[in-house]
């Protein structure tokens, strides 16, 4: 079997008490879309940042290509790509310029140097754009400009940290098409997301909460969690009080907030439901609706967080 | 060497679109050097002087001639009596009052000693001692002529051998300040185009990103530094060619020494600045911090203690000692020692090797900061 | 105009510049800093003039004429130089500002009765210093002559005419003097414009100018509410350099102190309406921070009368001086601090500093109320 695209081994970092990136040990295969979960501040930007060498480990060990991060840091930059959610560009610079001036720092040259630039202006669709000012740009041109100035050396493995962050939908819709077409052509991305739905096009996904890695695996993997349990949604008038009463049964698993909705995972569908019902209507707070629902990747994620709570000290 | 040329034609273009770059590094130049060319002048001319003249004599309308007739004095107005003096110098309508008292033409026909007294507003020192220096000149002139019309006492003077005084002023014979103050508008433009504004520039890319960016490729520190510093030492020497013909054609300082070594030590200086502005950068994270650290914590201090202004010579020991770690100390002999007394390198050697080691030893401390700041 | 809004606007400011490092600096730092340096650092005061002798006579009296020159405190002597010595390498060293070449037999001539000729050689790049010293060498010269006269016996005056001069206000001439109350202009100016300016322009970039807009808040109060606190952060300011330079430098107020405070309270309000003048026109803060400090430091450094004596300027200079507040400024405290005059001394410069706080508040409100609408 290949070695890993990516090897995090034990990978910790502390900014003096604060550990951002506690202990976590994952590995990435060639040619995976992998996505990198969790809410502002657990730790996703910093791991992706320990892997680019911008920052170093506090201990354990990070390989990207098989190359020790703390080794040859310059050795890992030469081989991978980097786009941060700012598109890092000069904005008063035209495409052209941006496009050169990037394949200049990669080193190209000549003949090889003009086909990556044909490549990456054929690739992000920028063919009449060259020689307008980045500035002018709009949100999902400039993603496509940053991601295309961050592959012209044809990186074989790219980390993408949250590369759709303000970009409207359909150009969203669009970088992802050309996210699969690189790993169709056994490049392997790392991207962080705060959008599940583009987890879910991901073939793995990790869960990241407080720095600790608290979920791993395929999406259908994770939703595995609920297997012999039911997710109900509930709709009731006054639902915060709801919320609280139903915390209170031994037969309810979690209860979860989204939006006006409950989530509420209980063993059994049929016998919950009638629980749930009995319950609220008791108390005068009868439900509009209770669904059985298929788990998605939030409740996924809800589940695993309040899952470490538990077992945490 | 490919990668170090992406970087510096990448700088180039941005300097080029940046519309507030382009005006910074033409106008802050221009509207320094004409300030302190045509502003800041300390010679003392059209002193307002008020007379009080109470003996109203042919010999007193002589000496008043003299103190009106040499350009120095300003006569602005007449009082009768001293105490009459008092509004106009407080209201600052005069800066020197000339008091001739009763008598003053019968002592100089009997050959006493006359009395004049000359009062000066002492809140703008610097003049008003100046003021006093040339009224004194022009008693002693007045005196001696007296002497030598009296002739009885020229007898004493006859005998007795005294010293005179010729004086010779080098350099600046006209003792002009302009001359003085002119050069070292240079030094303030290099330190505005090459300190503040590459800090802001490296700072830029931080607030923007492309600084993180650039880490992650292959691009070695050191290519990242030379190649954001070069062109910014380019326009440094293009603003000292700019700034030299301006200070010799419109200000007619001379430049009596050589031009090439002006460049050459221009240089060295210029490695101090860039230095400094890249040490800058890795401390602040805004644009705004970057400008404000090297205004008020670097360029003032350096100015107003490297002798640029005001002579390093009048400060406390302290303040002496403390100015030999200010490059700009050394630049302003070099610039006053190239323009004005034609020095060469022979003499300038300590000021090269000064600005050569401050240059190397910030650089290198800005560029091992600045790698350590990127990880 | 509700106090209630304008006090809940100015109090916000003032939390803010109190967490905002870069304008507590600029409101604190800048003038103690400009203080330390004017106070201690920088002036005009020539005193210990390095002077090298070549001493070509070495006789009683030019060893006596060369300690005339340095006992006066005026010139140090730092070389003795040989007979023929490279002078224009010593002055271009710097080694020596002055160098005095007292000629051979000189001590024989003067007993003969001759007149010997000193040469004092300057190094004119430094004017003023070299001016001053000539002034020095001139009376040391003079002295040293009627010395000799009135040992030979003679009842001649040397000098026929009695020069009385005198000095008002400030008898040793001490340039810092002059410059303190100068500085506290300076100071003023840059602190008010910058930190008024850049406040405004900040609530321009994050938006929330536009928040406030769309609150009930009048133009007016908002402009008051801005700079309320600048002025009494400016008024504290000049209170400590007052004390600062009471207690470290002696310099004391003659004046009355209401009238210190008038003035200060007139001028202050042109300085924070230009910073609002300057918020209007400028889009962020970087711009805010150049225009500002060009508007505010160059003229009230090189246009003010504050170190450059403006009739020393040509006259195209000397008129736009009419435009620069702290050239009157500097004129009412100078007159104030040094001279203990009132400000009835000084109608015409009051007059101005009035009109033109009036017309630059004007012109500020014009602006910001216009794009209110």
């Amino acid at each position: 079997m290949a070695a890993p695209a990516l090897e995090a081994i034990h990978l910790t970092k502390r900014f003096g008490d604060f550990v951002a990136v506690d202990d976590v040990s994952f590995e990435v295969r060639e040619g995976e879309v992998f996505g990198l979960l969790g809410s502002n501040g657990a730790g996703k930007s910093t791991l992706i940042r320990l892997f680019c060498a911008l920052l170093t480990p506090t201990s354990g060990t990070g390989r990207v290509l098989g190359i020790d991060v703390a080794r040859d840091p310059e050795g890992v930059r030469r081989r991978i790509g980097y786009m941060t959610q700012r598109f890092s560009l000069y904005d008063e610079l035209t495409v052209r310029q941006n496009l050169n001036f990037f394949a200049g720092v990669y080193g190209l040259r000549g003949k090889a140097k003009a086909e990556r630039l044909d490549w990456a202006i054929r690739m992000a669709d920028l063919g009449d754009k060259e020689d307008l000012v980045t500035r002018s740009l709009p949100g999902g041109w400039k993603q496509r400009l940053a991601l295309a100035c961050s592959l012209l050396h044809a990186p074989r493995l790219v980390f993408l940290d949250e590369p759709t962050g303000g970009v409207d939908p359909i150009s969203r819709r669009r970088f992802w098409g050309l996210i699969d077409s690189m790993a169709a052509e056994g490049v392997t991305l790392i991207v962080t997301t705060h959008y599940l739905d583009e987890a879910e096009r991901c073939d793995r996904i990790a869960l990241l909460d407080q720095g600790r890695l608290v979920a791993l695996g395929s999406v259908g993997e994770l939703k595995e969690v609920f297997a012999g349990r039911a997710v109900l949604e509930v709709a009731c008038p006054r639902f915060l009080e709801a919320q609280e009463r139903l915390e209170r049964q031994d037969w309810v698993h979690e209860v979860s907030l989204f939006g006006d909705r409950l989530h509420v995972v209980v063993d059994d569908p049929e016998e919950g439901r009638r629980r749930i019902l009995a319950l609220l209507e008791g108390e005068g707070n009868t439900p509009v609706t209770v669904e059985r629902i298929v788990p998605s990747l939030e409740d996924v994620f809800i589940h695993s967080i309040e899952a470490r709570g538990e077992t945490a000290p | 060497m490919h990668e170090l040329l992406a970087v510096i034609v990448k700088e180039f273009l941005q300097l080029r679109q940046d519309k507030k770059m382009i005006p910074a590094m033409i106008i802050g130049p221009l509207v320094q050097l004409l300030a302190l060319g045509y502003a800041a002048n300390l010679d003392v001319a059209h002193v307002p002087m008020v007379l009080v003249d109470q003996d109203r004599s042919p010999a007193s309308r002589a000496l008043v001639e003299r103190f009106t007739g040499a350009g120095t004095f300003d006569l602005v107005g007449a009082e009768d009596g001293p105490d009459a003096v008092d509004p106009w110098l407080v209201e600052g309508r005069a800066q020197i009052a000339l008091v001739i008292a009763p008598g003053y033409g019968e002592a100089v026909a009997a050959g006493r000693p006359p009395r004049v007294q000359v009062i000066a507003d002492g809140t703008d020192a610097n003049s008003s001692g100046l003021g006093l220096g040339y009224a004194a000149q022009i008693l002693a002139g007045a005196g001696a002529e007296m002497a030598a019309s009296r002739r009885v006492p020229g007898m004493a003077l006859a005998r007795t051998g005294r010293y005179e005084l010729v004086p010779r002023v080098w350099y600046n014979p006209d003792l002009k300040s302009r001359w003085f103050y002119v050069p070292a508008v240079l030094a303030m433009v290099l330190m505005l185009v090459t300190m503040i504004l590459p800090s802001m520039a490296v700072v830029r890319e931080k607030e923007i990103g492309t600084l993180e960016q650039l880490s992650v490729t292959p691009l070695r520190s050191w290519q990242l530094i030379l190649g954001k510093l070069t062109p910014f030492l380019v326009m440094g020497m293009l603003d000292m060619l700019l700034v030299t013909g301006l200070i010799t054609g419109l200000f007619h300082v001379p430049l009596r020494g050589s031009l090439l070594l002006l460049a050459f030590l221009t240089f060295l200086f210029l490695l101090t600045t860039l230095g400094l502005g890249l040490l800058v950068s890795t401390l602040v994270r805004t644009q705004q911090q970057a400008m404000g650290l090297c205004i008020f914590v670097l360029m003032v201090p350096m100015i107003y203690l490297s002798g640029l202004i005001f002579p390093v010579e009048n400060m406390p020991r302290g303040f002496q000692i403390a100015s030999y770690a200010i490059p700009v100390r050394y630049y302003a002999n070099v610039l006053r020692g190239i323009f004005l007394k034609g020095s060469g390198l022979d003499i300038l050697w300590p000021e090269a090797l000064a600005l050569l080691g401050i240059g190397l030893t910030v650089l290198t401390l800005a560029s091992l900061r600045f790698r350590k700041s990127l990880e | 105009m509700s106090p209630r809004k304008i006090w809940s606007v100015a109090w916000k400011e003032l939390l803010q510049s109190a967490r905002d490092p870069l304008s507590l600096g600029m409101l604190l730092g800048v003038p103690c800093m400009m203080l330390l340096l004017y106070g201690y650092a920088v002036n005009f005061d020539v005193r210990h003039v390095a002077l090298a002798v070549e001493d070509n006579d070495k006789s009683a009296a030019s060893r006596e004429l060369v300690a005339a020159f340095v006992n006066s405190t005026y010139f140090d002597q730092v070389a003795d130089l040989p007979a023929g010595a490279d002078l224009r390498r010593l002055t271009e060293r710097r080694q020596a500002r002055a160098v005095l070449v007292i000629p051979e037999g000189a001590g024989r001539d003067l007993a003969a009765g001759r007149t010997v000729g000193l040469q004092l050689i300057l190094d004119g790049v430094d004017s003023n210093t070299a001016t001053t010293a000539l002034g020095y060498a001139s009376a040391l010269i003079a002295a040293a002559n009627g010395e000799r006269l009135s040992e030979a016996g003679g009842k001649v005056q040397l000098t026929p005419i009695d020069f009385e001069p005198r000095v008002w206000y400030n008898p040793e001439l001490k340039s810092t003097r002059f410059l303190v109350p100068g500085l506290i202009g300076f100071i003023l100016m840059l602190t008010a414009v910058l930190s008024t300016a850049i406040s405004v322009v900040r609530e321009k970039e994050r938006g929330t100018l536009e928040q406030l807009r769309v609150t009930s808040l009048k133009a007016g109060e908002m402009i008051l509410g801005k700079t309320l606190p600048y002025l009494g952060i400016s008024l504290l300011a000049t209170v400590l350099i007052l004390a600062a330079a009471r207690f470290l430098f002696g310099i004391a107020v003659s004046g009355p102190y209401l009238h210190l405070f008038l003035a200060t309270l007139v001028y202050l309000i042109g300085a924070l309406g230009l910073g609002l003048l300057v918020s209007s026109i400028a889009d962020t803060q970087a711009m805010a921070f150049q225009a500002g400090a060009l508007v505010s430091m160059l003229p009230a450094i090189f246009l003010s009368g504050f170190i450059f004596p403006i009739r020393s300027m040509p006259r195209a200079l000397q008129i736009i001086t009419y435009a620069v507040p702290a050239r009157y400024f500097n004129v009412v405290l100078r007159g104030v601090i040094l001279k203990g005059a009132g400000l009835e001394s000084y109608p015409r410069d009051m007059a101005f500093l009035v009109l033109y706080a009036l017309a630059v508040l004007g012109l500020a409100y014009v602006r910001l109320a216009r794009k209110e609408a």
